[in-house]
C-alpha cells in the first residue's frame, strides 16, 4: 500500500466513525438469533467474527496497539494479552448477566483508541514523564473491550441450555474475525514501514487515531445522553 | 532522522485532535445520528432526517381494523391453538391471561409451507403475555396453549389489529372465524 496524501488520510479515517453505529449486529441478524433455540453455534460464531472485523473502535485499538511492534513474538505476546483481557469480560459479563451501559463502555473503548495513540505519539514520556506498563494497558483495555462484546452479545443469546455453547461460539468467532483483521492490518503495515516517508507520518497518523478515538467517545457520551 | 516531537508537539497534535473531534460530532455526527444540532449545519447539510427512521415509524394498512376477544376453556392437559391470517406486515396487538398458568408457544406457519412447518417466536409458561406482532410474511399467526395442570382453566385473548380470519384448532378440529364487516362500521 502506497502511503496516501496526508490530506486524504487524515478525511479517510475521521470519516469512519461515523458510520460507528454500524457495527451494531443488524436488525435482520438480531431477529434471526432471537427466533434460536438452544445451541447455534455456526451462527454465533459469525456473528462474533462480523462483530469484531466491522468493529471499527476494535480494529483502530489493534492498529495502535501493533503500529510500533516490529518483532512477530511482541505482536503475539500484546494481541494475545488483549484477546485473554476481552474474552475474559465477554464470558463472565455474558455468563454473569452484567448490565453494564452499553454507550459509556464504547465511550470507554473510544478512549482506549485516544490512550494508545498518546502512547504511541510519546506523549506519557515526554509530557508527563512517566512510562506506564504498555502491557497492563493493553490488558485493562482489554477488558473493556470484552465488556462491550458482552453488552451486544447480552441482546441477542438467550438464556437457555444453549448460552455457554452459544457464548463460546461467538468468543471463537471474535477471535477469527480479530486473526483475520489483524493480518490485514499488518500487511498494509508492513508495506506501510517500508517507505521511507513512514517515519515522518507515524505521528500524523496517531494524531489521526486519535481523533478517530475521540469521535468514537464523543458519539457513545451522546448516545448515552440522547439515545 | 529527525528528534522525536517534544511535549509542545505532542500537546498541540492532541489538542488539534480533540478539536477535530469535536468539529466534527458537533456539525455532522450528532446531528445525523441523535437529531442534535446545537449550530444548524446538519439543517443546513440535510442531515437532521437521519436520526429518524421513517422507514419504520410509520405504516399503513389498506385492511380494516379488527377487534377480537376471546375465551377459550382448556380441561387439564388439554390444548388449544388460535391463529390469526394476517399479511405479511399486518400488526397485532395481543394480551391474553389465564386464570392459572400455561405453555405455551406463539408462532406462525407460512403459507405453502411444508405441513407441520412453523416459525417460533415465544416459546414459554407463564400466566399472561401482552405485546405487539408484525407478521414476517403471510400465514396464519398465533398461540399453542397447553394446561399442563389438574384443574381447568381458560384463556382469555385480546387482539386489535388488521385481520380478517382466525382459526382455532382444538382435539383435531378446526372452527373457522370470519371477523365480516358486519361488526364493523
Amino acid at each position: 500500500m502506497r502511503p496516501a496524501p496526508r490530506r486524504f488520510a487524515a478525511f479517510a479515517l475521521c470519516a469512519l466513525p461515523a458510520a460507528a453505529g454500524a457495527h451494531d449486529l443488524s436488525a435482520a441478524n438480531a431477529a434471526f438469533v432471537q427466533t434460536l433455540d438452544g445451541s447455534a453455534p455456526g451462527a454465533f460464531m459469525y456473528l462474533g467474527a462480523k462483530h469484531m472485523f466491522t468493529g471499527i473502535d476494535h480494529l483502530l485499538f489493534l492498529l495502535g496497539v501493533i503500529f510500533f511492534l516490529y518483532r512477530g513474538r511482541d505482536i503475539v505476546l500484546y494481541v494475545t494479552l488483549f484477546t485473554a483481557g476481552h474474552s475474559l469480560t465477554l464470558i463472565l459479563g455474558v455468563w454473569a448477566d452484567w448490565r453494564v451501559d452499553a454507550h459509556l463502555v464504547d465511550a470507554v473503548i473510544g478512549l482506549s483508541v485516544v490512550y494508545k495513540a498518546f502512547e504511541n505519539m510519546g506523549g506519557f514520556r515526554t509530557v508527563f514523564g512517566i512510562d506506564p506498563d504498555t502491557r497492563a494497558a493493553v490488558l485493562v483495555f482489554g477488558l473493556f473491550h470484552g465488556l462491550g462484546l458482552a453488552t451486544r452479545l447480552q441482546d441477542y443469546v438467550g438464556r437457555d441450555d444453549g448460552l455457554l455453547t452459544n457464548l463460546l461460539s461467538f468468543n471463537v468467532g471474535v477471535e477469527l474475525g480479530q486473526l483475520l483483521a489483524l493480518g490485514l492490518i499488518l500487511i498494509g503495515l508492513l508495506e506501510w514501514r517500508r517507505h521511507r516517508a513512514f517515519a515522518a507520518q507515524a505521528f500524523a497518523a496517531n494524531s489521526i487515531l486519535m481523533c478517530a478515538g475521540f469521535v468514537l467517545a464523543g458519539n457513545q457520551l451522546a448516545g448515552y445522553v440522547f439515545a | 532522522m529527525k528528534a522525536p516531537p517534544g511535549p509542545r508537539r505532542i500537546l498541540l497534535a492532541s489538542a488539534t485532535a480533540l478539536a477535530v473531534a469535536a468539529a466534527l460530532l458537533l456539525t455532522l455526527i450528532l446531528p445525523a445520528e441523535y437529531g442534535w444540532d446545537p449550530l444548524g449545519t446538519g439543517r443546513a447539510l440535510g442531515l437532521t432526517g437521519m436520526a429518524q427512521d421513517q422507514a419504520t415509524a410509520l405504516h399503513r394498512h389498506a385492511r380494516r381494523w379488527r377487534e377480537d376477544s376471546i375465551t377459550l376453556p382448556l380441561a387439564p392437559f388439554e390444548s388449544v391453538e388460535y391463529k390469526y391470517r394476517l399479511d405479511a406486515g399486518a400488526v397485532i396487538l395481543y394480551r391474553w391471561r389465564v386464570d392459572g398458568e400455561v405453555v405455551y408457544d406463539m408462532h406462525a406457519e407460512p403459507d405453502g409451507a411444508a405441513p407441520g412447518y412453523a416459525e417460533s417466536f415465544a416459546r414459554s409458561r407463564g400466566p399472561a403475555d401482552s405485546g405487539s406482532y408484525t407478521a414476517p410474511f403471510t400465514g396464519i399467526h398465533g398461540w399453542f396453549w397447553q394446561n399442563r395442570g389438574e384443574r381447568p382453566i381458560t384463556v382469555q385473548l385480546e387482539t386489535r389489529g388488521f385481520f380478517d380470519s382466525a382459526v382455532e384448532l382444538r382435539d383435531g378440529r378446526v372452527f373457522e372465524y370470519e371477523f365480516g364487516t358486519a361488526a364493523q362500521p
